[in-house]
This record gives structure tokens, sequence and C-alpha cells, in this order.
């Protein structure tokens, strides 16, 4: 931000003019540096803010007060949000509050992001969608006791155009066509993993939500008859099929013939398919944008080929596990040459010569998937990098041929690479990371079973690649303190970091990782090395750790759990599982961490069965998931194990 | 209709149904095949319900027909084991004179056999057939189709051979639970029988509800069919045991036509007695059964499972208990349906109207506890001492009352009330905490009390 204290103009803008200026602003810490500012930009940050999402369910009747222009809010990762919340919220500050001062929160909703909010249910569901006359957007994926109820409540929600259910295990065909006959404006709809529907609910969502233009029905058990109904969908764009088991050739013969506007299709791992039925889809939908056939064909035949080369714009292709003769490669080269993002990763037949008759065509390419593709060496890579000047993901795990050379040319031509995987590509060096330490706009490097990494490759990477949000080092064994010193002066911005087996790092390390103020999740599984003080320094360093796993650090002692209760409040997730925990610590961790919503607990040598209880009930209201022994199944409390389950928590019996 | 054909279908029921001696008369009339051996009679039609009704639940199924024929395998293997040693014995005492009852035994036992093997038979290659399979209730009824099994000579002794006849058995047996009402309907689509052309029986009430028309002669035990009853005369002396006994009393009116019977209710005043102006006749002893009991008679058997139908035929109650509770899929016009499909078929048809969602059902199949039940479970967390399992402090609180409901977050230690200022830092929070654990004490008992 520039200084602003030299000019005194500035708050002599006009308000529209100050909402322009912190439009522009689009990093969540640009925006708070603009609101600390001064209460006039207190002032427009809260008329303008249209979007919240929060951690914490205490500051949402203060927040829905000061933010009157909400559009969407998410509670996705807020803890215990229940039918009470909902029924408070809505007295306290909503339509049925006296209070004039504020606006109705309720009014101008949009979007609501409620994704494993497990504590709520339909009475809750249905206020908020009777009091909420503009949503259009609802998410309630992965809340898995939904079920008809919540699907009748939903169904208020009359002008819904966007409705994903994902994972609402109890929704029948009763529950969907509640939403469809409610809901007749949907435009898109994600029913993965509900398991109970079957062809009658998608027929008569067919017939009612007519302009449907995203269907997903992800591993359901539902039969061609289905994709009769939906092939009558005039405006349908995206269509999910994947793992549906009971759909064949038959089926994908409807949607050739239906379907206008059809763009994309998913087909993987739809194991009754085969390339003729895929040859139906293309025929009928000569503008297919996207085809993923992962893991449903044995071979890529050539008489689909040629019906895929009719596709001049596809965009993106991926037939991962399929057996791909050589001479693919040229005939979409030739043909597709819109093509983005391919993939072909675990693919038989995937050569040198192949790949770099692909590039030479498909120049554009942005996203290649090249996982397990044995027998690829750095010719290919120089190949792609020479030619995809564009590229900004690649992955290369398992390629165990690729060398520094093939690195050197990704480092000088592939200036946009943001996304590499070298998992287990023991031919990176350290100099094969100092040449790919030249992509700048690098944020996510793979680097795990890489044992031939030291310090000091992981020191260019860090001095160049400022903008790394995500590395992983699993078993880098060569990597130790030193790394870490120049990885947390360099890559400020690293939000996810694995250290698990790197069995040099020590508390020294940590210190050093404590140094990472932005670290969200770190996994450092058995580390043997490091003891409670370092753990202290990152959990008083990482203020933002919402993830640890500490699987197997068995030096840990109790001084660093209580660090950890005392500091790290953001936590949300945390893995304790064969640690040297005592009941106390543990207690503390699980009543003091008001943000843990999962927890793994097995394996705790000196923990009671005392200590558990006590630690389940200092959390029993906000945790969500469990994991513990199964031989704790009938040690614990029958009253613990009911509350638990009432507040909607799985718990998983190990 | 010809009524011929109607005929041929009555009588082709199962004789167990009739229970006065003149209709039984009538049937063994065109049954001259089936005289032999009334143990086949009634032994048949079990396997062969099992059969037809599985080839009406489900389409063709080639996996039943190949086990329809393997078991026709084994028992016509099984008949050729009987007949060869009735040969072998035959050879063996030849020259001496064979009881006559073991000859008509022996006879009777295959021919019993070689009739079930035709209706199976049959049967499994009537599954294939479209019209045996979708509309069995009326086709057996009504289609001419049928009649061809049927003797065209509805008075004719030589008329039905045995396989028709049982064919005919066969379907009716399928239907039983419409016969009644059929029996019924089918005189409502009119006969053209002028009066005076037919005989006008009219039995009294009480031999209408009398529960057994048969009675034994020596000790006076009632039974309801007169197999029955020859079955229990056998225990009263070894003269009751000869097949001649044990057979069917066979009166020798099959040469000359009989004038058909006809019946009338005794309820005056009814349409179906003879005295109304539009007297229709009943047809068989049966209707006047039933129609008696539905139309003069108290309701007096109760659906056990909706406590609401009431029935005075107790085959009805059946009938209606066989459905009773199926028609749960419910739509919100209050329509209700037996099957999902039909009830998805009505809403996809009808603008507005969704399936309603039975209020039981969910809790018990998706585990969705109810607003009660969520209540119950914040009060129990509200409730639960923390620290102190020993003690537990009753707090009231309900769902509508926000204090109780957020009991829970008290615990906590952030009053969701009081959330106007800055929240406190967290280490303040954390300090508090850690004190309390150390200390053992129940800080947080206090910090709740405070709101």
């Amino acid at each position: 931000m520039p200084p602003f204290q030299s000019n005194t103009n500035i708050l002599s803008l006009t308000e529209d003019l100050l909402v322009r200026i912190y439009e522009i602003l689009v990093s969540e810490s640009d925006r708070k540096s603009f609101r600390l500012a001064c209460r006039e930009f207190l002032r427009i940050d809260s008329l303008t803010r249209k979007h919240l999402r929060i951690l914490r369910i205490e500051f949402l009747p203060v927040l829905l007060h000061k933010y009157p222009r909400l559009q969407s809010l998410d509670l996705s990762a807020c803890p215990r949000i229940e039918d009470g919340v909902v029924s408070l919220l809505l007295s306290q500050v909503g339509p049925a509050s006296n209070s004039l001062r504020f606006g109705n929160w309720t009014r101008g909703l949009k979007s609501l992001v409620l994704s494993r909010a497990t504590g709520l249910r339909f009475s809750g569901l249905e206020m908020l969608a009777r009091a909420c006359p503009c949503l259009e957007s609802v998410d309630v994926s992965y809340c898995c006791g939904f079920g008809d109820r919540e699907a009748a409540a939903l169904s208020f929600a009359v002008g819904l155009r966007e409705l994903n259910m994902d994972k609402c295990l109890g929704l029948t065909d009763v529950g969907l066509a509640k939403i469809a006959v409610g809901c007749l404006k949907l435009e898109k709809l994600s029913l993965k993993w509900c398991m109970e529907i079957t062809d009658l609910g998608v027929d008569l969502l067919c017939k009612k939500c007519v302009d449907l233009k995203y269907l997903d029905v992800s591993y359901l058990k539902v039969t061609n008859e289905s994709l009769h109904s939906i092939a009558s969908l005039l405006k349908l764009e995206v269509l999910g099929l994947m793992a549906c088991p009971l759909i064949d050739d038959v089926g994908l013969q409807f949607i050739e013939r239906g379907c206008p506007l059809l763009k994309a299709i998913d087909v993987s791992r739809c194991q009754g398919l085969s390339s003729s039925g895929l040859m139906f889809v293309v025929r009928g939908h000569g503008n297919l944008l996207e085809l993923n056939a992962g893991y449903c064909l044995s071979e890529l035949s050539t008489a689909l080929l040629h019906q895929i080369k009719n596709l001049k714009h596809l965009e993106v292709v991926r037939i991962d596990g399929a057996r791909i003769p050589e001479s693919s490669f040229q005939v979409i080269s030739a043909n597709c040459k819109s093509l983005v993002e391919i993939g072909v990763s675990k693919c038989v037949g995937v050569t040198n010569m192949g790949l770099m008759r692909l590039v030479s065509g498909c120049i554009n390419l942005r996203v290649l998937n090249l996982t397990c593709c044995h027998s690829i060496t750095d010719a290919a890579v120089s190949a792609i990098a020479n030619s995809c000047r564009n590229l900004v993901c690649l992955k290369l795990e398992s390629c165990n041929m690729i060398t520094e050379k093939g690195l050197c040319q990704l480092g000088s031509f592939c200036l946009l690479l943001e996304e590499i995987d070298l998992t287990d590509c023991c031919g990176v060096n350290d100099k094969g990371l100092e040449y790919l330490s030249r992509c700048s706009e690098l944020s996510c490097l793979k680097l795990g079973l890489c044992t031939n990494v030291s310090d000091k490759g992981l020191s260019y990477i860090s001095s160049n690649c400022k903008k790394i949000h995500e590395l992983d080092l699993y078993r880098c064994t060569g990597i130790g303190d030193d790394g870490l010193d120049a990885l947390s002066s360099g890559c400020k911005e690293l939000k996810k970091l694995n250290l698990s087996y790197c069995n040099e790092v020590s508390d020294r390390g940590l210190g050093y990782i404590g140094r990472l103020e932005e670290l969200c999740d770190l996994e450092m599984r058995a580390l043997n090395k490091i003891t409670g003080v370092g753990l202290e320094s990152v959990a008083a360093g990482c203020k933002r750790l919402a993830d640890l796993d500490l699987k197997h650090c068995e030096k840990v002692d109790d001084l660093g759990f209580w660090a950890l209760a005392y500091y790290s409040r953001n936590l949300r997730q945390i893995n304790l599982s064969y640690c040297a925990i005592s009941d106390m610590a543990l207690c503390l961790v699980m009543g003091n961490l008001t943000r843990l919503q999962e927890a793994k607990l097995v394996h705790l040598c000196n923990v009671t069965v005392e200590g558990f209880e006590l630690a389940l009930r200092a959390c029993c209201v906000r945790i969500k998931k469990v994991k513990l022994l199964a031989t704790l199944r009938f040690m614990l409390s029958a009253e613990i194990l009911e509350t638990l389950h009432a507040r909607g928590c799985i718990i998983r019996w190990d | 209709m010809d009524h011929k054909d109607r005929f041929a279908n009555f009588s082709a029921q199962n004789p167990q149904k009739w229970e006065d001696p003149s209709v039984l008369d009538y049937s063994s009339r065109i049954e001259p095949p089936l005289q032999g051996n009334p143990g086949a009679q009634i032994k048949f039609p079990d396997p062969l319900n099992e059969l037809l009704q599985a080839s009406k639940l489900q389409d063709w199924d080639p996996a039943a027909m190949l086990n329809n024929l393997s078991f026709l395998e084994q028992k016509i293997h099984h008949l050729r084991g009987l007949v060869h040693s009735i040969v072998g014995r035959r050879d063996r005492v030849s020259g001496q004179a064979q009881p006559y009852g073991l000859v008509a035994q022996q006879q009777q036992l295959v021919t019993a056999d070689l009739t079930s093997i035709i209706v199976q038979l049959i049967s499994t290659a009537g599954g294939l057939l479209p019209y045996v399979k979708h509309t069995p209730s009326t086709q057996s009824a009504t289609s001419p189709s049928l009649g061809q099994f049927q003797p065209q000579n509805g008075g004719g002794g030589s008329g039905g051979s045995g396989v028709s006849e049982l064919q005919n058995s066969v379907d009716v047996s399928t239907n039983e639970e419409h016969e009644s009402k059929d029996e019924e309907d089918g005189e409502e689509l009119g006969e053209n029988l002028f009066p005076g052309t037919y005989e006008i029986l009219q039995l009294e009430k009480e031999e209408i509800l009398a529960p057994h028309t048969h009675f034994c002669t020596i000790c006076g035990k009632g039974f309801k069919r007169d197999a029955n009853l020859r079955m229990h005369m056998r225990g009263h002396g070894d003269e009751y045991k000869t097949p001649a006994a044990l057979a069917k009393p066979n009166k020798e009116s099959s040469s000359e036509p009989a004038l058909i019977k006809r019946y009338s209710c005794p309820f005056t005043g009814c349409k179906r007695n003879k005295d109304h102006k539009k007297f229709q006749p009943l047809k068989t002893i049966l209707c006047v059964k039933n129609h008696y009991k539905r139309t003069h008679c108290d309701k007096r058997y109760t659906c056990s499972r909706c406590n609401t139908k009431k029935f005075s035929v107790i085959a009805d109650l059946k009938t209606h208990e066989k459905h009773c509770g199926k028609d749960k899929w419910l739509c919100s016009c209050g329509t209700t349906f037996s099957r999902k499909d039909k009830l998805f078929g009505h809403i996809a048809l009808f603008q507005g109207h969704t399936p309603a969602i039975p209020l039981d059902d969910t809790k018990g199949s998706t585990g969705i506890c109810d607003p009660g039940d969520s209540s119950e479970a914040v009060n129990k967390v509200g409730n639960m001492d923390m620290f102190n399992f020993s003690s537990s402090v009753d707090v009231k609180g309900s769902i509508d009352d926000p204090a109780g409901c957020f009991s829970p977050l008290n615990f906590e230690t952030c009053n969701f009330g009081g959330f106007h200022e800055i929240p406190r830092q967290p280490f303040d929070d954390s300090e508090s905490s850690l004190a309390f654990l150390l200390s053992g004490s129940c800080s947080y008992t206090d910090k709740s009390g405070e709101d």
C-alpha cells in the first residue's frame, strides 16, 4: 500500500470512489490493512463487503450487524452451526429483530455455504431458506445426515439456481422430487454419492428442472434410464457420470441424440462403458470442450480416435489408465489444436516419441499429467518445454528417468510453470532444483521421495521461488534444519508443508518453521528428533495453523502439547496418534482448541480411558470427526458416545 | 360372451370351494377325468400355484424355467421308476389275481403324477405366453383365448380333457383374491337367461350362514367339504375305506341335460330376491353366501393393520390385508399410491404436487433426529457436568430459549449474546482454561453462571 498519510485529500474522496479503490484490493491481507487505516475506511469496508467466511460462530451476530450488504456467507469452516444458532441469528439480527439500526442480513443473501454443517437439521435449514428470499446458491455437501426432510426444507428457496448436495446420504428420490418441484429455476445440481437416488428421481428432476446446465450424478446407481431422461435436458452443458457402474454404451447413445449444448462430460471410472459408447457421445457433440474418460477404457481405439479428431474445440481430454497406440498422439496433435489439458497418467504406450509428436501440434497445452508414464525421459520433457511455453502444471510422478537436464529445459522455457509434481523421481537432485528455481511463478512443488535432494537444492528454490504455497518434502531424507532455515526466510507465503519422515529435522528446524506465519497445514510424521521445544516454536509462530499431523512424533512431551493448546487457536484437524501425550495434555488440547473439528487419537500409550472420556467431553460440542481405538468403544461411557452421535460427530473405530 | 365359456370356467374352480352337494354333483358331471382321483386334485394346485406366482411376480426368467424343467425331469424319472416297479411286481405275481384296491391305487397314483407333470409342463410353457403373464385376472375370467382350453361342450361328459380343466383351475387359483367378486360382478354383465329356463333355488338364512354343510351321520361332526367328511368316515370302519366309498358319490345324471340352477337371496326386497321386479339371480352357492354376507350381514372382520376397514367376508379381509398399508407413497395432494413410480408419474404430470415425507419414516431410515430429539441432545450436553461426573446439575433449557440452547457455548467461555465488544484476548482465555485444568476446579460453571 502506498503511504496515504502525506495525502490529506484521500478522505475527501467521495464514498463511491473509495469503494472503487477498495474493490481493486484483491488480497485479503490488503483489505485488512485498508479497514484498519481509519474509521472511514472501516465504514467503506463494512458497506462494500459482500462475502464472509467465518471461523467462529461467536462472532457471527456482530459481523452480520457490521456487514449489511452481505451476499455470500460461508459457514463451512465453522463448527457448531445448529438449528438453535440459526433461530437465534434470525431473531437477533434477522428479519424478526426489532432493531432498525442494522439492515436485515438475510434480505440480500444470495449464497450460503453450509458444507459439513453436520449439526444443522431441517428446521434450521427451513428457517434459513424461508428467511433469505434472494437465495440462489446453497452448498450442503458432506452433510452426511441430510435426507429428504432437509431437501424439503431447501425446496422453500424457490429462487435456487445452484445446489450442491454431495454426500447427503439420506437423500432419496422423494427429497429430490421436493427440490425438483420446489426449485424450478435450478441450473446447477450436484448429487455425488447420494446413493439412494434412482432413475425415478433423476427422471422427475429432468422433467421439472428443464433449465439445468450442470448435473453431476457421479457414483450413483443410476442406469441407462436416467441417461434417457437426462438427454431431454436442452440446456445441459456439463454432465458428471463418474463411477456410475450401471450405465453402458446404450445409455450414451441417448446422450448422442440429446443435450444439444453439452460441453463437458465426465465418464471416468464407468466400468460398463467401452470405446463405442464414447464414440456415440463424441459423434453427437462436435463442440465438446471437455472429455474425461479416465480409467474407463482399456485402449484408445482407432475408431474412437478418429471421432475425437473431429472435436476441433476440444480443450481438455483425460484418458488415464488406457493403452495408447503411439500413432494416436500424431492424430491428436494434428487435429485438436485447441487442447489445453491432457491427462495420460498410468497410460501404457506413452513414449518419448509419442509425446514429441503431441506437443509439436498442441502448443497451447497448459496442463499435462504424465503420472506413472515410466518410459519417458529428459528428451520428452525437453520437447514439452520447447513447445509448450504456456505450461502451468506438469505432473511427472514416478517418471524415474527425469534428470536435471529435463528440469534445465523447463527452467529455461516454461517460465509460467506454477505446479510441478516430481514425487518419486529419483533423478531429481540439487542441480535440477537450481534449474527449476528459474520458474519464479512456481507455487506448488512436490518432491516426495526425492532422496537426492538436499538443503542446498531447497535453498535454490527458497531464494528464487517466492510464491511457493505448497511444498512436499515427504521422505526427503537429505533435507535438514539448514534447508528449513533457507525455506523460512525465502518462501514466506508457504501455506502447506510436508516434512514427514525427514529424519534430520530437529527442534532447530522447527524453530525456523515457526517463522512461516502463513503456514496452515503442516505434516511432520515420525520426526524422531523433535521434542516439545520444537512443537512449541511451531505453535507459537504459525498462528494460522489449521491442520497438524504429529503421528509418531514420539519424543514430543507435554510441554509441546501444552504450548499447542495455548497458541494454536485456529487448529481444525490434528493427528496425535502414537504420541506420548498425557491425559492432562490431551484434555487441554481437546478442550482449549475451540476450532478443532477432527482429531485422530489412536495408540496414545500414556492416555487412560478416563483421559479419553474427559477429552471427549471437553470437545463434544464442536468435534465433527474423531478416530479412536476400537477397544475404547466399550470402555467409554454411553453418555459421551450418545452425545457425540447426537451432535453429528462421526467416530471412526480403528 | 358365451355363457358356456364362463360356465366351464366356474366348473374349473377347485371343487373344494363348493360345499353344496348339488353343486358338487354338477361339477362332477363335467370333470369326469378327475373323478377317479380326488387325492390328485387336492394335490396339484399347490406347486402349481407357486409356479404361477413366480411367473406372475417376475417376468420370464430363464433360470426359473431351467429349474422347472429339471424338476419335471426328476419327476418323470421318478414316475418311470414307479411304473417300472409296478410292471416288475405284476410279472412276479402273474397268475395270481391282484386285489382290486391295489391296482386302482397304483393307477390313481400314476394318473395323478402324470397329470401333475402335464400341468406343470403347461404352466412352464404358459410362462412364455404373454396373455398368461400379463393379464391373468381378466383373461381367466373373460378371455375367449382361454376358452380354447375349455370344453366346447359345457355339458358333455367327455368334453373336458384333464389338461384343459386343470389349466383352468390353475388360472382360477392364481386369482383367488378376485374370484368372489368376479363371480358377482360377472353376474352383473347380464345373462340372457329367460325366466323359466332355469330352476330357482332359495336357501334360508341359517343355511347360508351355517359354517358346516356336511355332517357325519354317525358322530354328528360337521365339515365344510364333503371330501373331508369322506376322509373322516374312514375312522368309523373298514367299509368306508373302499375306493368306492372314498370316491365322489357319482350321480347318474350326466347323460340327461340338467336344468340350469340359479339362486335367490332370502332377503325380501333385495334385487337378488326372486320376488324383486328386476330380479337378478345368483349363479352359485358361493355367490349366494358372499352376497348375503356382504349385503345383509354385519361387517365383523376389521383389518388389524388400519383398524378402519371392515368386512363381512373373511376372504375380502384377506384381500384387503394384502394391500393395506402398501399405499405408502403419498402425494402432497393427498392421493396415495402403492408404487413409487406411479407417484412419480403423478408428480411429473401435475404442477406443484410433491411427494409427502412420512413423519416416522424419515427418522427410522435416515437416522435424522426430529426437533424434539435434537433439543434433547442439546440439553443433554448442557446438562453434562463436564468435569464432575458424580454431580449432575440440571440445566433447563429448550430450543426456544436461547440461553438454554447455548449452554454448550457457555462452556466454551464465550457468551453468544454478549459479543458486542472486541472479544477477549486469546491469552486471557487460555490462561483461565489452563488454570482451571491445573487446579481441577470447574471455573466454567462460574462463567456460564455469569449470564
